[in-house]
């Protein structure tokens, strides 16, 4: 029984850490442009599909995990310019707009790579027991490099003046605006970092899930669960939830029903809004 | 105040009243007539996007081609065919509203169904409130079942058919300790519960019946619950999940340590090829084997060059597309049954249904162009159909035939459990 609570505590923590890199793009989306980005999922499926193409023309996985993220960065910057823009003074009717988003990619990716879901090897293949089960090398490298990113967004976002700019538009866009600092590039360059973490996200899980062109949408309710336990547009704090969340689900589907597990996930996000309206992590908040 | 009648304005008034009846008339003859004798509508409930659109792609093109050749033979009764198809965006809401616009808008008189078992069992209430006979093209029994009505039919296999088919050889074969892992909703679950019926009931046991919600992306949680003295796992999972499943179970080495069966929907409309190997050793239920020589015959082959595919993996001809073959045959089998129960009952119009639903009931259809699966009966007590089955184990990536259960065995194993003939029209 121990055995299999540390199993899948270690596995929570792992999922956790990936999904932490996409409920991260749509909380920096979400903090700096009040858009409730309804087609995130969405640009994690992309991410694994793209990553399937770079597989198919290259025969080598590693280069995706450069060239996904820039082709997700660039699809993130047009969408921001094309779509999200034109309706930034109007928030409330960004979720009908990432909805349309959310079903024309998912239509275009439908036609052109096709409805049948695929499978890619992962670039390290073996297992390790671990507590009783051969257990996914590629897991441990999955983890490893979500935490690098999660590190490297971070110095980014504290380290460069891009980044300082970002937090500073979020903070108080009007003074900042009034100081020189350029909000419109900001926000593009905002919405394709968002985009940019998702595809990144899909590029680590693409060999662990599918190659699917709805593999985004069951994805998205559990992100939004970490941007709200974690408080809205609380960077560190979505990704401490995303974590946290991922760990307890695998903790209890220990004992429980993997329901239960998220039941106890949805129980938690209520409190949190009824008890912890700003988040349970608003010290990590800067 | 009241205006004067006068001999003039009377006049008036009954000859345009006169005109306007006779129009009315000739409107509603000129339909009569054109229901008799002008084309049957068959309407197709097909899940062209969606979860489920890899397979509707395929049985679109099926039904197409079905009337095709229907049409190039004469039509149905010396009438022409027109198939109207409605997009259910395998999804049962969607699917609803779509079924009442062919019927009610598009005058489909019958209907060639959805292979989505929650579209298929929101459409069945419907078609029935609507007289319309529906043919359910998914796998869960309750369609020919306990929710089964007059008007619901099948030519294929459910849930129940496959576990009676399959079960008896299997639990002998593969091992008496099976586990089930089961996507969470309407199909899953009643393949879970057919499934253990029928390994106890050939004398082996289910040690765990592990549900899994159908958002999953990590099986971790899953497979960890599987039994070690598992000796037969029984993955119920169609789609991507069948895929995250497949890959993740073989990652974890599930597939040298027990063996694995599963049903032809775990496995449609995806070449074991496509998924690097991740299949490979599995055994799956099929119904119409995906391999040409398993049944090689000129209908099979003549099949398979009307919808485009090759005789191997059954992947479309120039694309990469996989037909799900084992429920695919059905849109177009439906259509020629249709037809062979219209033609025996002297059907006309609308108000001729009862004597489509008494040909169907019982109906014997015979190996040929128009039903290339093979023979096979559409029981008349429950509406199941009832044919010929097969085992097959994924081999160098190529499903290969092992066993051969053919519809005889089935019918002697599946006992009638309902009987909606007896239910009014």
């Amino acid at each position: 029984m121990m055995d299999t609570i540390l199993l899948l505590a270690l596995n929570g923590l792992i999922w956790g850490l990936i999904i932490a890199l996409i409920a991260l793009g749509l909380s920096i989306i979400f903090g700096l442009l009040d858009i409730i980005n309804v087609a995130h999922g969405d640009f994690f499926m992309v991410g694994t599909v793209l990553t399937w193409y770079v597989l198919q023309e290259t025969g080598l996985f590693w280069p995706a995990f450069i060239l996904v993220p820039v082709i997700g960065f660039v699809l993130g910057a047009l969408i921001q310019r094309s779509i999200i823009q034109p309706i930034r003074n109007a928030a409330a009717l960004s979720i009908v707009a990432t909805f349309g988003l959310s079903l024309i990619l998912q239509e275009l990716v439908r036609m052109i790579f096709g409805a049948t879901p695929r499978r890619i090897l992962p670039p390290i293949q073996g297992t390790i027991p671990i507590f009783g089960i051969e257990y996914e090398i590629y897991r441990i490298l999955a983890a490893a490099l979500s935490v690098a990113a999660l590190i490297a967004f971070f110095l980014f976002l504290q380290y460069t003046k891009i980044g300082t700019w970002m937090r500073a538009v979020r903070h108080d866009r009007e003074t900042a605006i009034a100081m020189g600092i350029p909000a419109q590039r900001i926000f593009i360059l905002t919405f394709g970092i968002g985009f940019a973490l998702a595809a990144f996200g899909g590029v680590v899980a693409a060999p662990i899930t599918t190659v699917d062109f709805r593999g985004g949408v069951d994805l998205l309710p559990f992100c939004f669960m970490a941007v709200i336990i974690g408080g809205l547009g609380n960077l560190p704090g979505t990704a401490a939830a995303a974590i946290l969340l991922a760990l307890l689900e695998g903790v209890i589907q220990s004992f429980a029903d993997p329901t239960v597990a998220r039941i106890s996930s949805l129980v938690l996000m209520s409190a949190v809004l009824m008890l912890r309206p700003q988040g349970l992590f608003r010290g990590l908040a800067k | 105040m009241a205006k004067k009648q006068t001999r003039r304005s009377f006049l008036k008034t009954a000859l345009a009243g006169g005109v306007a009846a006779g129009t009315a008339n000739l409107t509603l003859m000129r339909d009569l007539y054109a229901q008799a004798s002008g084309p049957i509508v068959i309407g197709h409930h097909c899940d062209l996007t969606g979860v489920i659109s890899s397979w509707g792609y395929w049985h679109d093109k099926a039904a197409k081609a079905a009337v095709e050749i229907i049409n190039q033979g004469g039509g149905i009764a010396g009438r022409r065919v027109e198939l109207a198809t409605e997009d259910t965006e395998s999804n049962p809401a969607s699917g609803a509203r779509k079924l009442r616009n062919l019927i009610e808008r598009s005058n489909a008189e019958f209907v060639v169904g959805s292979v989505h078992s929650g579209v298929m069992l929101s459409a069945i209430p419907i078609a029935s409130e609507l007289k319309t006979i529906y043919f359910s093209t998914g796998e869960a029994t309750e369609a020919t079942g306990a929710k089964g009505t007059r008007y619901s039919f099948r030519t294929g296999t459910d849930t129940y058919s496959i576990a009676a088919a399959s079960m008896p050889w299997c639990v002998e074969n593969f091992g008496k300790v099976w586990s089930i892992i089961y996507a969470d909703y309407a199909w899953g679950q009643s393949t879970n519960q057919e499934s253990k019926h029928f390994i106890e009931k050939a004398g082996g046991k289910t040690l765990a019946s592990i549900p899994v919600p159908l958002d999953t992306k990590d099986f971790v949680p899953y497979l960890a619950q599987i039994p070690p003295e598992t000796e037969v796992l029984l993955p119920a999972f169609i789609g991507s999940l069948s895929v995250a499943f497949y890959t993740q179970a073989k990652t974890m080495g599930l597939d040298k340590k027990m063996k694995m069966f599963s049903s032809s929907a775990s496995i449609e409309s995806i070449a074991p090829d496509d998924i690097q190997g991740a299949a490979e050793g599995v055994y799956f239920f099929e119904n119409f084997p995906r391999m040409l020589k398993a049944k090689d015959d000129e209908y099979h082959r003549e099949f398979i060059k009307r919808v485009g595919i090759d005789d191997v993996h059954a992947r479309e001809v120039g694309s990469q597309r996989v037909m799900d073959k084992s429920h695919g045959w059905q849109a177009w089998e439906d259509i020629f049954a249709i037809k062979q129960a219209i033609e025996a009952s002297g059907y006309k119009t609308r108000k001729d249904v009862e004597g489509v639903i008494k040909a169907l009931e019982g109906m014997e259809m015979k190996n040929s162009i128009g039903h290339p699966q093979g023979d096979k009966l559409i029981r008349k007590e429950d509406h199941c159909g009832i044919i010929d089955c097969y085992i097959s184990r994924v081999e160098g990536g190529k499903l290969e035939v092992k066993k051969r259960i053919p519809k005889e065995e089935l019918a002697k194993n599946m006992p009638l459990r309902h009987n909606l003939s007896q239910l009014p029209v």
